[in-house]
């Protein structure tokens, strides 16, 4: 019975013997690996003397690079070229649903609950393209170091939930990393501030990065970092920065569109314009915008107040976590005394000055946003590898969303509450509903509404076999324990006659594994959910298909139309644009349908006269075979 | 490191007399050091049975903070030790005065959207739920000191009604927050 997870056996060196220990924080945009030599931590260089990785992963047919070699390839092989995967950590293929339309991927349309990418390598998940870059660390760290490495802790968004905390504990296994502890970016921050400066109270750090914001609210006493109460949004970053920026650039270029209609390369030019735009306009107050490749040609200029204005809902968003978090810490903004920023996208001055006038006070921006939370984590790797006996530091660190269970009517019972410090363990006692019964299922879930439905659903599981009693006799203890790393192992017990189960709440890689898979499946979604995402998804790729099959067309044989016969054409392809962003799979099956009517014409012309181009040149047989086709 | 200490009573982990009122610094104090002796942070590298131990021992000594920090949760505790479970108990007698007052505060909730700032008027009753939960305490203490348990369990009563208010409150709170945005 997995009632207790245990982490990888520790090594038992010698004692005074340095180990060999990182840090890493695997960002979304960007990741770096650092450690403690001579009791100083900093981040480690490659070979080139950046700091600072990509975070991006290329296949290739021979090899899979990472980092810069990688990222040069982001505009002119977006398929193979992988950025961002921390998005999609832990997430499921109804997840897609909210993520997938910005994204240039190919989507392995399966059955596969976890989504995998289609590469010339073959298809990947989130999980393996996450190793790839861990991989990629371990190696510089064991070449700068010069010796195998005892462990890494590794960085995760506070707000991750404990599908996004295992698929990152997950990453590290397979690229053969032994994980110390998963750490929260802010409370990495913190350790590192803290440590740095010496100073005590209580403190707010304000981590905005690639693609995760997190605000913690912490104690810092005599060594101790108290982690008060913690918020954010896993799905909200810089990224979206330049999303928003992008959609503005295609708007003032004229394109009635957004990213999801233009090519794939087309869209990587434009997001890293719209990144470059964004990062100038830290120094500069206006910055001219240059775009020309074949599908899009636009040049003009952005000002800072003009940007701000763009970014300002997504900025007060922000502000409404740290509010609701200070809150939940009962500290008052006036008990606060430092706000630390972490993570590149604090670098907008716009957050600056809101962070700033929030909290009523200037933000603490001398710290290297982009380095801080590694340096944080190498200093927790050396105490937790014993390279520091004697030393009284120590993380209390929280759970940041609420766990529980189903129960009747698909309501919620909180097992453990939000912010409750970790390891943590807790049981509460059910009963039976009906006479006779003899079986229970437990459905686990993480978030804070009442309805299931609302929540993120965790794990599913049986406990079978109990002898039977009347209605609300059985007495079923179902016991959550909680880890350091914030990862839950769920237990149930039927006290009367001591039958057990219990399950690792554990979305796996494992996807050559069809148990593993099915079970995954039935963990994460609701199937019948999946099959109707899956369906509407099947919709809009052959929606995509048929609109990029007429633009080819049209870009070759307009000609052949009459003005009135193109308007038709025009109109309905404008259509199925439309209702292709949608989420009614019946009525895009439909515009698609239109579409493809007020084509017939078109095509038997096209037809005719590719097949006159063909007889000048090839024989009658060869007509003919292609006539069958 | 044997798990005796799984087996003393929250006051005695942190060493503390057994009542209701209670010094806080001193009860942060004392986690932050057990914390310091106990935590798997400081047996990263030791055996598997003694990180176990650590983490069981770790979540005890957790769950005991969180008890004694909360009023609520430290109140329950404290009958519980008294040998009564408030939490199986259904009753819902109540002094009408206590009843009226939680339907007045009920309706102002339910009017919040036509307050001209509806965030500073949560946020006052916000302010006189928690000063209205501190005499609730008060008297819990007084209650609990005299051995008065029918008397502290209509307190306690009280200061969930209370709490649920205060819920109320963060639930709408959030959600104008929400509409703001």
């Amino acid at each position: 019975m997995a009632l207790l997870q245990i982490s990888e056996p520790g090594q038992s060196a010698a004692p005074h013997q340095h180990r060999l220990a990182v840090g890493i924080d695997l960002g979304t945009t960007n990741s770096l690996v650092a450690t403690v030599r001579s009791g100083e931590a900093s981040t480690l260089p490659d070979m080139q003397g950046n700091h600072s990785t990509p975070s991006v992963v290329r296949y290739s047919k021979d090899r899979v690079c990472v980092g810069n070699a990688a990222a040069m390839h982001a505009i002119t092989d977006p398929k193979n070229t992988i950025v961002s995967v921390k998005r999609f950590m832990g997430r499921g293929v109804a997840d897609l649903h909210v993520l997938g339309k910005k994204l240039p991927y190919d989507f392995v349309d399966s059955d596969a609950a976890v989504p995998r990418i289609r590469t010339v390598r073959g298809e990947v998940s989130a999980t393996e393209i996450s190793a790839e870059i861990l991989r990629y660390l371990k190696a510089r760290a064991v070449n700068v170091l010069g010796g195998d490495l005892t462990g890494a802790v590794i960085t995760v968004p506070a707000y991750f939930d404990d599908a996004q905390r295992q698929a990152t504990k997950d990453a590290a296994r397979l690229a053969g990393i032994n994980v110390l502890r998963l750490l929260n970016e802010p409370t990495a921050a913190a350790v590192a501030y803290g440590l740095d400066t010496g100073k005590e109270g209580v403190i707010a750090v304000y981590d905005l990065g690639g693609g995760t914001f997190d605000i913690s609210i912490l104690r810092l006493n005599k060594g101790v970092f108290e982690v008060l109460a913690t918020g954010g949004d896993s799905a909200l970053g810089g990224d979206d920065f330049d999303h928003k920026i992008a959609e503005w650039i295609l708007q003032q270029a004229g394109v009635a569109a957004d990213t999801s209609e233009l090519d794939a390369s087309t869209v990587r030019l434009l997001m890293q314009q719209a990144r470059a735009a964004k990062e100038a306009l830290a120094v500069a107050e206006q910055v001219e915008i240059k775009i020309s490749n074949d599908s899009l040609s636009w040049q003009g200029s952005l000002s800072r107040s003009q940007m701000n204005e763009l970014l300002d809902a997504m900025i007060k968003q922000t502000i409404l976590a740290c509010r609701r978090t200070l809150r939940d810490a009962d500290v008052a903004i006036e008990d606060i005394s430092e706000v630390v920023m972490v993570g590149g996208s604090t670098r907008v001055l716009r957050v600056r000055e809101k962070v700033g006038e929030f909290f009523a006070r200037e933000p603490l921006v001398s710290i290297d946003p982009d380095k801080v939370v590694a340096v944080g984590a190498a200093l927790q790797a050396d105490v937790l590898a014993g390279n520091r006996p004697g030393e009284d530091m120590l993380l209390l660190d929280i759970i940041p969303l609420s766990l529980g269970l189903e129960t009747m009517g698909g309501l919620v019972e909180k097992i453990i509450q939000r912010n409750t410090p970790i390891p943590v363990a807790k049981a509460q006692d059910f009963t039976t509903y009906k006479d006779g019964q003899t079986a229970m299922a437990i459905h686990v879930v993480q978030g804070e509404r009442d309805l299931v439905s609302d929540c993120r659903s965790l794990a599913r599981f049986e406990l079978r076999g109990f002898p039977p009693h009347v209605a609300g006799a059985a007495r079923i203890r179902v016991t959550f324990q909680i880890d350091a790393d914030g990862l839950l192992v769920v237990s149930a017990r039927e006290q009367n006659s001591g039958v057990e189960a219990s399950v690792d709440v554990k979305p796996s890689y494992g996807l050559s594994d069809s148990e593993v898979e099915t079970m995954l499946r039935d963990s994460m979604t609701h199937a019948q959910d999946d099959m109707q995402l899956r369906a509407l998804r099947e919709q809009q790729v052959e929606g995509e298909r048929v609109l990029a099959a007429l633009d080819a067309a049209l870009a070759v044989d307009a000609d052949l139309l009459s003005e009135k016969e193109r308007e038709a054409i025009d109109a309905a392809r404008a259509s199925l644009v439309e209702t292709n962003v949608g989420n009614d799979a019946e009525a895009i099956k439909a515009a698609i349908k239109m579409l493809e009517a007020s084509c017939d014409e078109f095509v038997a012309r096209r037809m005719n006269n590719s097949i006159k181009q063909a007889m000048r040149g090839h024989s009658i047989d060869e007509y003919a075979r292609h006539n069958e086709e | 490191m044997s798990n005796e200490l799984l087996t003393r009573n929250f006051y005695q982990l942190f060493d503390m007399p057994v009542a209701y009122e209670i010094d806080m610094d001193h009860l942060q104090q004392h986690y932050r050091n057990l914390a310091q002796s106990v935590h798997p942070d400081k047996f990263a590298s030791a055996g598997d049975q003694e990180r176990r131990i650590s983490m069981q021992q770790t979540s005890w000594i957790n769950k005991a903070f969180q008890t004694l920090k909360d009023p609520i949760e430290r109140a329950v505790y404290l009958l519980q030790l008294k040998g009564v479970d408030v939490r199986l108990e259904n009753e819902t007698t109540m002094d009408a005065a206590f009843l009226m007052q939680q339907m007045e505060l009920r309706e102002a909730l339910e009017g919040v959207h036509t307050q001209t700032d509806p965030l500073a008027f949560l946020d006052m009753e916000l302010a006189k739920v928690k000063s209205a939960m501190q005499g609730l305490s008060r008297e819990f203490s007084a209650a609990y000191q005299a051995d008065a348990v029918d008397e502290a369990k209509e307190c306690l009563r009280k200061m969930q009604f209370m709490q649920k208010a205060r819920k109320e409150i963060d639930t709408l709170m959030a959600k104008i927050e929400d509409e703001l945005f």
